[in-house]
């Protein structure tokens, strides 16, 4: 065991909950039900740290299959550091049928090739989610275990997510990526958070929908002029913004994201007689969002009227568009439409 | 439909009577939504409607420099102090004397007693001068403690800081204080909280004073922005931020970082300079903020108007409506303590 496995066993047995570590441990594989046995979990970390360690070395355990380790924690911890979302554009035909092994073999070649020291090491999960983990190293230095890079990848679908990737490995992960999958191109979705599953669930639109009621639209285009009965009057439009705030973000329970930001680039709107409204230059400003539960906060923010219904376009892209970043730019001069661009 | 019922049963003299009563009682104790009872002030009728604007003054001409940098960077947890009896500034040395022997009573006989480092204190009490700004503002006072190693000759390290100031109070208000009184209506801490209860409670027991804690409302907060976007042309605020929030479930913070020039330009075409000897009347600040809402609102639909103003900032400093405070640069420290003053008087109790 070498000063990097021992960092790295330091680190995740810091990181992991007393209660959670033997179910870790069993997970990674790599010791013994025997060995695990004797391990004591109500030990300080400091001691059982070196408890393992000595266990580690009984099995002759190396580097390699500390990462190992690592990545079964990130796998059971999907929700650590800040995960960046991907999509990939542009499927040749083949890309339908790329399977596991065959994606495997592509990618670890590719990236092979083009950087001369790196450590890849890849697992597929039940649910379809290809895990990548990658240490880098430099035409003279070895891989760098302690500041990896993580890419989960669907496969036969565009979505990628990375975790800790640094722009000088940018463009090699991007072209092993593309090359695999069989693709032509990467794009950034434009959306990040800490919650991997929530990004997945609101991208792959695995969360409960609302769509748009015909029934109700009709209704309500052919509606009578205004019921006496003001108290039905009043459940009618609770239950419609009610209905539009779950259109808009979902029903139930909804992805967890945390922040939406949008970059406005537009003209001033405020008070129609502020003089300020003739000009022709931007009113330029930064607007944030963040709740720990965003798409929740904002359907009980419209149906409880603290927003107008029906949704403005610009938050009701966060789940149409699965974005949280977005910038807001004149459409062209003159027009008031505001329209998520770029 | 039954108190329908019983209304119309009702013998219309007894209805009248009971009219009357409400309003009479109405008339004898004014219900002021923001005072408790027993929290009327001399100074609650007098919340000005227009101030002076923000003016660049060269503070460092009057103020040490060094003591002034002490008072910026912290972040300052704000309160009210009502007027210390038989408060002395010549005495400063004996008190910083008392206070030193109080706190480390105090914490020997409590149970909380950190052993180490904080065996040993050091108050040093000590006068800024020329942070007043009329005649009958007191000169500021600030204190700090240290705390002595009890092993090896290393430098006393400070661990807590507070100030206790008067700029530009209500001069009828102090000049109505009979003589034995020094009003330092503002008191700023930064450091445990356990410390910061001690020095109030050795301040309370000396001075036969009281403190209390001190929260900015949205009208204070929104005279900061204006004031401090005013500031832009002469020193750049970099950016102006306002937080909100919005009381959904979970709760939900906006923040909307507006663009100095364009916040300024905004501020610049409601302000006219030629109102009265570059005054701000309220209604000026009201606008500004009116304007910047209703460019969200036309964005993302959402009344900020439901949810609270939290905070307010730009370089030049910050505030936070829970009462806490940033200097971030001594230019127009003093428009900020003019403001911050007023605010305290009016908490004051009487």
């Amino acid at each position: 065991m070498d000063e990097q496995a021992r960092a790295i066993l330091q680190r995740i047995l810091r990181k992991l909950p007393s209660k959670k570590t033997p179910s870790t441990l069993r997970a990674w594989g790599c010791l013994s039900a025997e060995q695990l046995e004797d391990l004591d979990y109500t030990q300080p970390k400091w001691l059982l740290l070196e408890n393992l360690i000595s266990k580690c070395e009984e099995s002759g355990l190396r580097l390699k299959d500390v990462t190992k380790l690592e990545m079964v924690y990130h796998i059971e911890n999907p929700n650590q550091g800040k995960w960046h979302a991907f999509k990939l554009t542009e499927p040749e035909d083949e890309a339908v049928s790329v399977d596991f092994t065959q994606f495997k073999e592509m990618f670890v070649a590719h990236l092979e090739e083009v950087v001369q020291h790196v450590s890849i090491r890849m697992k597929k999960q039940e649910d379809g989610a290809v895990w990548i983990r990658m240490a880098w190293g430099d035409n003279l230095t070895r891989p760098n275990h302690l500041k990896p890079t993580y890419a989960v990848h669907y496969l036969q679908t565009p979505y990628v997510f990375i975790l800790n990737l640094s722009a000088k490995h940018k463009p090699f992960l991007y072209q092993a990526l593309v090359l695999s999958s069989r693709h032509t191109s990467i794009n950034e979705a434009h959306l990040s958070g800490r919650s991997l599953t929530a990004m997945r669930d609101l991208l792959m639109k695995q969360y409960q929908q609302v769509f748009p009621n015909q029934e109700r639209t009709l209704k309500e285009r052919n509606a009578p002029p205004s019921h006496p009965n003001i108290e039905k009057e009043h459940a009618e439009s609770a239950e419609r913004t009610h209905q539009m705030a779950c259109e808009a973000f979902g029903d139930g329970t909804v992805p967890k994201l945390e922040t939406a930001v949008y970059k406005l680039e537009t003209r001033y709107r405020g008070s129609s007689n502020d003089t300020l409204s003739d000009r022709d230059e931007l009113f330029r400003g930064v607007v944030k969002f963040s709740s720990p539960n965003l798409l929740e906060s904002l359907r009980h923010c419209v149906s409880t009227g603290m927003a107008e219904a029906p949704v403005t376009p610009l938050l009701s892209s966060i789940t149409q568009k699965g974005r949280n970043y977005f910038v807001i730019a004149e459409k062209a001069p003159g027009a008031t439409s505001q329209t998520p661009a770029r | 439909m039954e108190g329908r019922v019983s209304a119309v049963n009702t013998p219309a003299h007894t209805r009248l009577t009971r009219r009357k009563s409400y309003g009479r009682n109405c008339m004898e104790s004014p219900v002021v939504f923001w005072q408790t009872p027993g929290h009327l002030t001399t100074l609650g009728t007098r919340i000005p409607t227009s101030r002076g604007a923000a003016r660049s003054r060269n503070i460092t001409s009057k103020v040490d420099p060094e003591q002034l940098a002490l008072l910026v960077k912290h972040e300052w947890k704000l309160a009210y102090v009502t007027p210390l009896y038989r408060f002395q500034h010549t005495q400063l040395k004996l008190y910083s004397k008392h206070l030193t022997a109080f706190i480390l009573a105090e914490k020997q006989q409590g149970v909380a007693i950190e052993v180490g480092l904080e065996a040993g204190f050091k108050v040093t009490l000590s006068t800024i001068h020329g942070m007043a700004e009329t005649e009958e503002d007191a000169e500021t006072v600030f204190i700090q403690i240290h705390s002595k190693p009890t092993f090896g000759a290393d430098a006393l390290k400070p661990v807590w800081r507070g100030w206790l100031t008067c700029v530009n109070g209500d001069g009828e208000y102090l000049r109505s204080l009979p003589p034995d009184f020094v009003s330092l209506p503002l008191f700023c801490s930064s450091g445990s909280e356990s410390l910061t209860s001690l020095v109030r409670v050795w301040f309370e027991r000396t001075f036969d004073c009281n403190f209390g804690s001190l929260f900015l409302n949205s009208t204070t907060l929104n005279w900061l922005a204006a004031l401090w976007t005013g500031c832009h042309p002469t020193s750049n605020i970099r950016f102006l931020k306002l937080s909100w929030t919005m009381p959904t479930q979970p709760s939900l913070d906006i923040m909307y970082t507006v663009n100095p020039q364009d916040a300024w330009e905004l501020w610049n075409s409601i302000h006219t300079e030629d109102s009265a000897e570059g005054r701000i009347h309220i209604d000026e600040v009201q606008r500004f903020m009116n304007g910047l809402e209703t460019h969200f609102f036309r964005h993302f639909k959402i009344y900020l108007s439901a949810g609270t103003l939290t905070k307010v900032a730009t370089s030049l400093g910050s505030a936070h409506h829970e009462g806490k405070i940033k200097i971030g640069s001594s230019d127009y420290i003093d428009t900020l303590l003019t403001l911050l003053t007023e605010c305290a008087l009016h908490r004051t109790p009487v």
